[in-house]
């Protein structure tokens, strides 16, 4: 787990890649990898790699990077961990390649030099990487499946800058900084800024479950080798498989086989706990796989204590019931506040979200924690959101146009007026996803970069576009939408910067692309009542009394401790997003 | 000793389930302390093969459903040491002999609850599985505590062996002499199609031209697989050989330079022991018994079936690397540890 950069001089006219660049753009993510860090500047300076460490997998300095192979041909930056690497690794030795470290990042290398551009769909990981080909003299960049990892590009048409953090691709003094309107308009909306778009015009995400090359013409196409939507519809022609075993034993054996992946690390690996279904069944069946339970830490916040809002009494319990080493952290608004002005740096772009995932962190981290696995990812796959059942009610209703019309004028909250948007899936998505609503952006962002944005974000093209192909179901379209737009974009890159910013790799057992894979057929056929069955899946079963206890969201009291002012909602969200905005464009 | 074995088919028999039994069958008989062995069967399909002599074979209660149950009153008044249950679906006939009890599981019959008589399986008092992932799944849902027992498929290597490609059976199926031969045999129903002949055809197209599949077996789902393989443009590489004469099996085998079953339903996965005692290379899934079957990949490549790439990769790499041979560890399998396992199991028993 690193902070990763990556420069290319591909146009002969462009100036050699500058070392001082390199190395701020690497310096700025050194909270991402306090353990070691490094550049590397190609012998004509048309290349450059930097990357700062976070030692999980081979601790020695074999593991360090930039690495490069014996023979100069390849060099490599990587963040993230590669699961099934001793298995890759194996493959690789019977075909008579010879390692040099235990390290995860070797076995790309090499597994790139004999596999070409399609070793990409061997990998069961979390990852971004670019690998310098001395060789064929380009670049090949890819990121994983599901996101979890990030990786931005600047790309002015003739160097090429890639790095793990926005803020690092600036922090190098050559990439513009303008506010993207889109990318404004998108953070309005939806509360995060949704992908293929960034805050600033100059930068942009490389596309999850994506490769692509840079040479001497600039950036390839991208590739796509992987894809939810693809996934889901696919699980659909395979219906029968879904009926073969009890599903509580399926997916016990398939989410074990992914924390087996997960778990891979040569230091502790410790476990966000809250009382909700998802993080308590990862504890218990980690306990299985391991015979012994991961050291817990759970946050509880000042003004929930002794009330129905506090979940820390119920993870201590079922801690004890397990015999899990169980750590409470107490959070208070002093602290809250305390730590704005390093939240607000750490936030690489504008999210409403990330405040759980920072206090999480920063209590693992003080517990002597560098890993942890998370149950993030978990009411995406078994459908636990309210998304799940209002969604294709709202596509449903607006089906019948009267109906759609009546409801619009009988809903009591400020996106009743866009109700028949939500006519196409995409619409009733946003309806339910969205923040503020398009006619609210010109006091916000002013008339013409209002416009200019939703013009150019185009937002319901873009969510419709998550669902090619069709998933065919209504539970793979919201599980499809969730994934890409909701998890993607906020849950998982807010996840990424917040335990960064802590040097703590957060693993995520339930985003998995192959589990996704396997559990397609399952989640299919049975949809949401998939949580049951994995409620149920550990031996024994998770206690009656934390299964069967009502759906909580986490929730950090920031209304209360920030004095947000009434917005029409009930977290008051939107006022935060107006302080997240104001915070970041001032800072 | 004297063992009644209530079967759902045995000698007369096809399929895998009926290989096993007779497996099963003789090597009870061959127990010193037994003295006879009666088998009542509930259906035969062709030829009877001979048993030992200390084996009473019923055929005639595989008439029909009548001749069945008389057969088992008139054999319920004799006394027998243990009742047999060589299926999951005769355990309610079983049961009602209120006799000390073996049942036999084997795969998806055993993975979930059982259509009749689920809480029957509470108290027999031995379960014998071929696998462990069939007695793990099969634990999962039943309430069933008792001994358990692993007796994994037997396979006669005598009746097997690598040699060269038939000429004949090239011909038949239009295979060049250049030809790099995938092979997968099963029933082609849709109610098997886990077995992954989908996934083969699927990857066809990422693979060498020279690359064609064998799909080895007849059944309803048939013109599904052929549009696929329409679809793919991989009609001219893919054979569908029909239903497989026994005698012809091992020419078969000795056909493929791969034999690959990323399968998701499979309690064991006896095929791959009959490939690799002709010396072909197998794949099989971790998901299922196939892993067992390749001893967790020291027999075998193991791949995750629903993963389109490590199928691709297994199956280049096998191909590039080009090896026969009969790996030793296949013993493991041979019918004499089969024989010790099951006497292993009625001594433990009775």
């Amino acid at each position: 787990m690193c902070g990763i950069a990556a420069l290319f001089a591909y146009r002969d006219a462009a100036p050699p890649v500058d070392r001082g660049e390199l190395e701020a753009i690497t310096e700025r993510m050194r909270p991402r990898g306090p353990d070691a860090g490094g550049t590397w500047l190609s012998p004509d300076a048309r290349t450059g790699l930097g990357a700062r460490r976070l030692a999980i997998i081979d601790l020695s300095p074999d593991g360090d990077q930039p690495m490069s192979d014996a023979a100069g041909e390849l060099h490599i930056v990587f963040n993230g961990e590669i699961y099934n690497h001793a298995a890759l690794r194996a493959r690789l030795q019977r075909l008579g390649v010879r390692f040099r470290s235990m390290s995860d990042t070797e076995v790309l290398m090499e597994l790139y030099r004999h596999d070409g551009e399609r070793m990409i769909e061997l990998l069961r990981g979390m990852y971004a990487f670019a690998i310098w080909d001395a060789r064929e003299r380009r670049m090949f960049v890819g990121r994983d499946a599901y996101g979890i990892k990030p990786l931005y590009v600047a790309d002015d048409g003739a160097t090429f800058r890639a790095a793990s953090t926005v803020k690092a691709l600036l922090a190098g003094g050559r990439v513009g900084r303008a506010v993207d309107p889109a990318g404004a308009a998108g953070f309005f909306l939806t509360g995060s800024v949704p992908e293929p778009f960034t805050i600033f015009e100059a930068v942009k995400p490389v596309a999850a479950g994506t490769s692509f090359f840079v040479d001497g013409r600039g950036l390839s196409a991208p590739r796509r080798f992987y894809s939810v939507a693809a996934t889901f519809a696919r699980g659909r022609d395979q219906e029968t498989i879904a009926d073969l075993v009890t599903p509580s034993v399926l997916l016990r054996e398939l989410v074990v086989e992914s924390l087996q992946y997960h778990l891979v690390a040569d230091v502790p690996v410790g476990a966000f706990l809250s009382a909700g279904i998802d993080s308590s069944t990862l504890v218990a069946l980690t306990r299985e796989a391991k015979h012994a339970a991961p050291r817990c830490v759970t946050l509880q916040f000042d003004v929930h204590r002794g009330t129905d809002a506090d979940e820390a009494p119920l993870a201590e319990r079922f801690a004890r019931e397990i015999g899990a080493p169980q750590t409470t952290r107490l959070v208070t608004r002093e602290e809250m506040l305390a730590d704005l002005p390093r939240f607000f740096d750490a936030m690489d772009q504008p999210t409403i979200d990330g405040t759980n995932t920072w206090f999480v962190s920063k209590a693992a981290a003080e517990s002597g924690l560098k890993v942890a696995i998370s149950g993030v990812g978990g009411d995406e796959l078994f459908g636990s959101y309210p998304s799940f059942r209002d969604v294709p009610r709202t596509v449903r209703v607006n089906r019948v146009p009267p109906l759609g019309a009546v409801a619009a004028r009988v809903m009591r909250n400020p996106k009743a007026r866009y109700f028949t948007l939500g006519r196409t899936w995409a619409g009733a998505y946003f309806l339910k996803r969205g923040l503020f609503m398009p006619g609210d952006l010109a006091p916000l962002l002013g008339r013409d970069a209002a416009e200019e944005g939703l013009q150019r974000l185009d937002l319901l093209r873009r969510i419709a576009s998550a669902l090619d192909p069709d998933p065919g179901t209504p539970f793979g379209r919201v599980a499809t939408l969730e994934a890409t737009m909701y998890m993607r974009n906020q849950l998982l890159r807010d996840t990424d910067w917040a335990s960064m910013a802590h040097s703590l790799e957060v693993r995520t057992p339930l985003v998995h692309g192959a589990l996704l894979r396997q559990l397609a057929p399952l989640l299919l056929a049975k949809g949401a009542e998939c949580k049951r069955y994995f409620g149920e899946s550990p031996r024994p079963p998770l206690p009656e009394w934390l299964r069967n206890r009502p759906k909580h969201g986490f929730g950090v009291p920031l209304a209360q401790w920030m004095g947000l002012e009434a917005d029409g909602t009930s977290t008051r969200m939107r006022s935060w997003a107006k302080v997240v905005w104001e915070r970041y464009v001032s800072g | 000793m004297r063992l009644l074995v209530l079967c759902t088919d045995a000698y007369g028999g096809h399929g895998g389930i009926a290989l096993y039994t007779r497996d099963l069958i003789e090597a009870l008989a061959s127990h010193p302390r037994v003295d006879e062995v009666v088998a009542i069967p509930r259906v035969i399909r062709g030829a009877l093969e001979t048993p030992p002599p200390n084996v009473t074979f019923v055929a005639g209660a595989a008439r029909n459903a009548a001749a069945y149950f008389a057969a088992v009153a008139r054999y319920a008044r004799r006394p027998f040491d243990l009742v047999v249950c060589a299926h999951v679906n005769l355990l309610p006939v079983a049961r009602m002999l209120r006799r000390k009890t073996l049942l036999m599981i084997y795969g998806i019959e055993a993975w979930k609850p059982a259509r009749r008589g689920a809480a029957l399986v509470d108290g027999v008092d031995g379960v014998a599985s071929i696998s462990e992932i069939t007695c793990d799944r099969f634990l999962n849902w039943s309430r069933y505590r008792g001994p358990s027992f692993l007796i994994p498929n037997a396979i006669h290597l005598e009746r097997y062996a690598m040699r060269e490609r038939s000429a004949a059976l090239a011909a038949r199926w239009g295979l060049g002499d250049g030809a790099r031969v995938l092979l997968t045999l099963g029933r082609i129903v849709a109610a098997e199609r886990y077995k992954g002949f989908d996934e083969v055809i699927e990857v066809l197209p990422s693979l060498p031209d020279d690359v064609v599949y064998l799909a080895a077996g007849s059944g309803s789902d048939l013109p599904r697989l052929v549009a696929k393989t329409r679809a793919l443009g991989v009609a001219g590489r893919v054979v569908f050989t029909g239903h497989i004469d026994e005698r012809e099996k091992t020419d078969v085998y000795n056909l493929a330079d791969v034999y690959v079953m990323p399968s998701r339903g499979e309690g064991f996965g006896f095929v791959f022991l009959e490939a690799l005692a002709c010396g072909v290379p197998c794949i099989g899934s971790r998901h299922d018994g196939g892993r067992e079957a390749l001893r967790g990949g020291e027999l075998g490549l193991l791949i995750d079936p629903s993963s389109q790439a490590e199928l691709r990769t297994a199956i280049a790499d096998v191909l590039a690397e080009g090896r026969r041979e009969i790996p030793p560890g296949l013993a493991y399998f041979a019918y004499p540890n089969f024989e010790s396992r099951v006497h292993s199991t009625l001594d433990e028993l009775t």
